[in-house]
């Protein structure tokens, strides 16, 4: 079937309005992190109230609410006075009812790039009539907008609006890499991508790899913060202390960190496996140790590595979260270096 | 994945310090603190430790490496040749360290033997222990419930009792484990969540056992096949042929194949112009001599099936056909020559003509098909991959081979050591153009070409087990992580002036995909709603002391 133009342009109109969405985001993030209203507020109090994780089912803010919702009541609301639920801290998500202006319009700037972000694959989905994630262009618009939906639900859902920075920033830059130096025009796939497995394979390993990015941007998020929260204790002078200050504690930005990853590995755990059962078909094997293959093998190992590090006493914290990273560097050799620098069977970047 | 390994009372296995000889020694004196029992279990809990089994993933991890950075004999065996060629000092070193076969290397196996025997080691004892825990019940409430890590309190018109058993109802109807006590209720929930765990570790030993009957039973051979050519499933008559280690040539499933025609298209137009766009080979083939022949359209991703036997369409080409007549005028060669793509965009092949039987001396030829071909600056190229303007560019030789003494020669390369080339400029030839020979040694006519497929050949009766165990091993993954284990507690009280104060606590002793928070919300609103129901007027209360204690347990850490 011939490519459809149109749709084809579309797309790619719509990836430039969202690098420039995300950029203004990324911008209003940082404006908040300098003149926000928390900029130059108190410190972070000693005793933290580890509480961001627990507004579970909370509405999410609305601007100008003054007050904190009253308690997480989520469900049915029980009918007259209800039973004063206090899980550990509730409702004392610092961010609750108080988001600033500079907030606010980044997380509409962002909700706007998502918007054209989403429509810029779909219409590159139509322009090629198919699953667009079949080169390493597609590939990357596709893992950014996961990425970026998976950031969207834990900042809504976990208030975690601040580290909004952290992750836009990224995936500004990878979606810029991607409408410049590794573009590929809309096409057919090769014969050997020709296959309902595509969208299976491909569209779970998109998902956790998705997952893995917003994973590994939290990961270094909660190394600084800790770094800073250790060297301040110690009463050591820190550098950019400010942001930290507003940020979430680490403690809350490594369990959110965790909850993604314990998306992500079951999604690569049955991404390995459809890719296996496609091997099969295409190719007469299940596992061939294919350099693409092996690297998704020691990103999955290094991965569950990292699950049971954290269940391990003597690993948690720190230790997990490099090992968090290292999976995540395994992840990026596999997308970068393996799949266009090591010839094997999955050279498919459509890059020479 | 995330469950803890080992019996150790504290909870904590990872940190047990290395006793040898145990606490529970037996056999020996007190005395004699090293004994070889003691050894055996000292070394035992050593390797079934989560530590151990950390170090031994990330080896495991790290032991892959070279495997996709070398070339490996079980993928590319040509690499191999190439890499001897390019490194001839540090290659046949890296061979006695099995680097170019990390994946059948022993000390490969020797990581992921010790890992699973370690897996094993820890999870067989956890699934006894897990099926004696069967009927066990939940643990008895805690004296104060405010200092669970979710809490709710209020107060309701119902006798203690009466709110206790309906609490009880209201939990038990959700299936949660109950016991009872005085002036108050323990449920649990979730043991799913340790099932799924050790189903998961289980189906990963499951996938070893799959691998290893693939390795015993299955074969894998390959066969390179030009159109209108015929080949039958013998050892003898494939190009390459792997067996596992408990099959032998006879086992073969003895069909045929012959490949009638085969087209691949291109795209022929625009960026992506010359990749191809669809492959297809038409073939017929019977499931045994004598049996009726079949027809079946072979392309990529759609294998054909014969006799629990499945034959692959990996690869494609071109043979040029040729015909040399040697100095005696004697026709000594006809036919196609397979040459092998070395690039590609243009599909520019390479191949080499054997003529053994030439007179008075062997000739060779080795050189170039361009399926279409172009002069870029004096140099000759092939613009796409479709034969649009082919055409083959020869160096000839003549001498000895070098085909009868010696070791097996490749098809696709001349050992020139034997041979001298002849003064005779190499210059394309199109299809039905000849190139005479000087002093009378014959003539070469390149008459047309052909194509050819290769095909991948295999059986692996391990594939549907592996299948099988992955997909459980999913399964297991998913009730690990989304099933949490969680208690909750209800205290009832007579308090002053007739009333009753209820207190709930929860605790998720494994939470990893979070959510036990809203849960808890939940059940703690139901819970009041039933009592709201029985007892209609309720006082209103505010919020408690709400004492935050420390977070959620979601740490799949807690408990066991």
């Amino acid at each position: 079937m011939p490519i459809n133009e149109g749709m084809a342009n579309l797309s790619h109109y719509a990836f430039v309005a969202t690098v420039v969405a995300y950029a203004l985001a990324v911008l209003a993030f940082a404006c908040d992190f300098a003149f926000g209203r928390d900029a130059l507020g108190p410190l972070r109090p000693a005793q933290q109230p580890a509480a961001d994780l627990v507004a579970v089912g909370a509405p999410p803010a609305s601007p100008g609410a003054g007050t904190p919702p009253p308690g997480p009541a989520p469900g049915p609301p029980p009918p007259g006075p209800g039973p004063a639920v206090t899980p550990a801290g509730a409702g004392a998500g610092r961010e609750a009812g108080r988001l600033g202006l500079w907030v606010r319009v980044a997380i509409g700037l962002t909700a706007l790039g998502l918007a054209a972000h989403i429509l810029g694959v779909i219409s590159r989905g139509l322009a090629v009539h198919r699953v667009p994630w079949g080169d390493m262009y597609e590939f990357v618009t596709t893992v950014t907008c996961v990425a970026v939906i998976f950031f969207f639900v834990l900042m809504i859902r976990y208030r975690a609006y601040r580290l909004g920075l952290f992750v836009l920033g990224p995936v500004v830059i990878l979606l810029g890499l991607a409408e410049t130096v590794i573009y590929t025009p809309a096409g057919q796939l090769p014969p050997a991508l020709q296959s309902y497995w595509l969208a299976i394979h491909v569209t779970s390993i998109t998902l956790a790899t998705g997952a893995f990015v917003v994973a590994a941007l939290l990961a270094v998020v909660y190394l600084l913060a800790d770094r800073h929260d250790r060297r301040a204790a110690a009463g050591q002078p820190t550098r950019s202390g400010a942001i930290f200050r507003i940020l979430p504690a680490p403690k809350v930005i490594d369990q959110l960190a965790y909850r993604t990853v314990v998306f992500g590995f079951p999604l690569w755990t049955f991404g390995i496996i459809a890719g296996a059962i496609w091997a099969d078909e295409a190719w007469g094997r299940y596992w061939g140790w294919d350099p693409t293959e092996t690297w998704a093998f020691i990103t999955w190992v290094v991965y569950a590595g990292y699950l049971h590090a954290r269940a391990t006493a003597g690993w948690r914290g720190r230790k997990s979260a490099w090992i968090q990273l290292i999976g995540f560097g395994c992840l990026l050799f596999n997308t970068i270096v393996v799949s266009i620098l090591i010839k094997g069977l999955h050279s498919y970047a459509g890059l020479s | 994945m995330t469950g803890v390994r080992t019996p150790a009372a504290t909870g904590q296995p990872a940190q047990r310090e290395p006793q040898p000889g145990g606490p529970r020694r037996t056999g020996g004196t007190p005395a004699a603190p090293f004994g070889v029992l003691g050894w055996a279990r000292w070394v035992w809990r050593q390797l079934t430790s989560m530590r151990t089994a950390l170090v031994l993933l990330f080896l495991l991890a790290v032991a892959s490496v070279p495997g996709s950075v070398l070339p490996q004999e079980g993928i590319d065996p040509q690499a191999v040749q190439q890499y001897y060629v390019a490194h001839p000092s540090l290659a046949p070193l890296l061979a006695r360290l099995s680097l170019f076969s990390v994946f059948a290397a022993p000390w490969f196996a020797a990581i992921y033997l010790l890992l699973f025997a370690s897996l094993a080691g820890c999870v067989i004892p956890r699934t006894f222990r897990l099926a004696g825990s069967a009927r066990q019940q939940p643990p008895r409430a805690p004296a104060n419930l405010s200092r669970l890590p979710l809490t709710a309190r209020y107060e309701t018109a119902l006798a203690p009792d009466e709110a206790l058993a309906a609490a009880a109802a209201l939990l038990a109807g959700k299936r949660f484990r109950l016991r009872t006590g005085d002036g108050w209720v323990a449920a649990e929930k979730g043991y799913l969540r340790e099932a799924g765990n050790l189903l998961f570790h289980l189906a990963l030993l499951g996938v070893l056992v799959a691998v290893c009957v693939g390795g015993m039973f299955g074969y894998k051979a390959n066969r390179l096949l030009v159109v209108g050519d015929s080949f039958a499933n013998t050892a003898t008559d494939l190009d390459a042929f792997h067996p596992g280690r408990a099959v032998s040539a006879t086992d073969l499933q003895p069909f045929t194949i012959t490949l009638g025609k085969f087209e691949a298209s291109y795209v022929t137009s625009g960026a992506l112009r010359g990749q191809p766009s669809r492959f297809d080979a038409l073939i017929r083939y019977s499931a045994q001599p004598g049996a009726p022949m079949h027809g079946y359209q072979l392309r990529v991703n759609h294998p054909l099936a014969v006799d629990g036997v499945r034959v692959f369409l990996i690869g494609h080409g071109y043979a040029p056909v040729f015909r040399v007549t040697d100095g005696t005028g004697r026709v000594v060669f006809d036919g196609p020559v397979p040459f092998i793509a070395v690039e590609q965009a243009g599909l520019t092949s390479e191949g080499v003509i054997k003529v053994p039987d030439a007179h008075p001396q062997q000739l060779g030829f080795a050189g170039v098909f361009l399926p279409t071909a172009v002069d870029v600056g004096g140099k000759l190229g092939s613009a796409f991959p479709a034969p649009l303007n082919p055409a083959v560019s020869l160096v000839s030789y003549a001498g000895n081979l070098g085909m009868d003494s010696g070791p097996a020669q490749s098809v696709y390369q001349l050992d020139t050591s034997g041979l001298r080339q002849l003064p005779i400029r190499p210059r394309p030839l199109a299809p039905g153009q000849s190139m005479k020979l000087p002093d009378g040694d014959g003539t070469l006519t390149f008459t047309g070409y052909r194509q050819w497929i290769s095909l991948a050949i295999t059986y692996d009766p391990g594939t549907l087990p592996a299948l099988i165990a992955g997909m459980t091993a999913l399964a297991g993954l998913l009730l690990s992580f989304f099933v949490r284990r969680r208690r909750m507690f209800v205290r009832a009280a007579a308090a002053p002036g007739g009333r009753t104060v209820v207190e709930l606590g929860g605790l998720a002793r494994s939470d990893a995909a979070g959510g036990f928070e809203s849960e808890f919300a939940t059940l703690s609103g139901e819970i009041s709603s039933a009592h709201q129901a029985r007892a209609p007027a309720v006082l209103e209360q505010g919020p408690g002391p709400g004492p935050s204690g420390p977070p959620a347990a979601d740490d799949p850490t807690e408990g066991e």
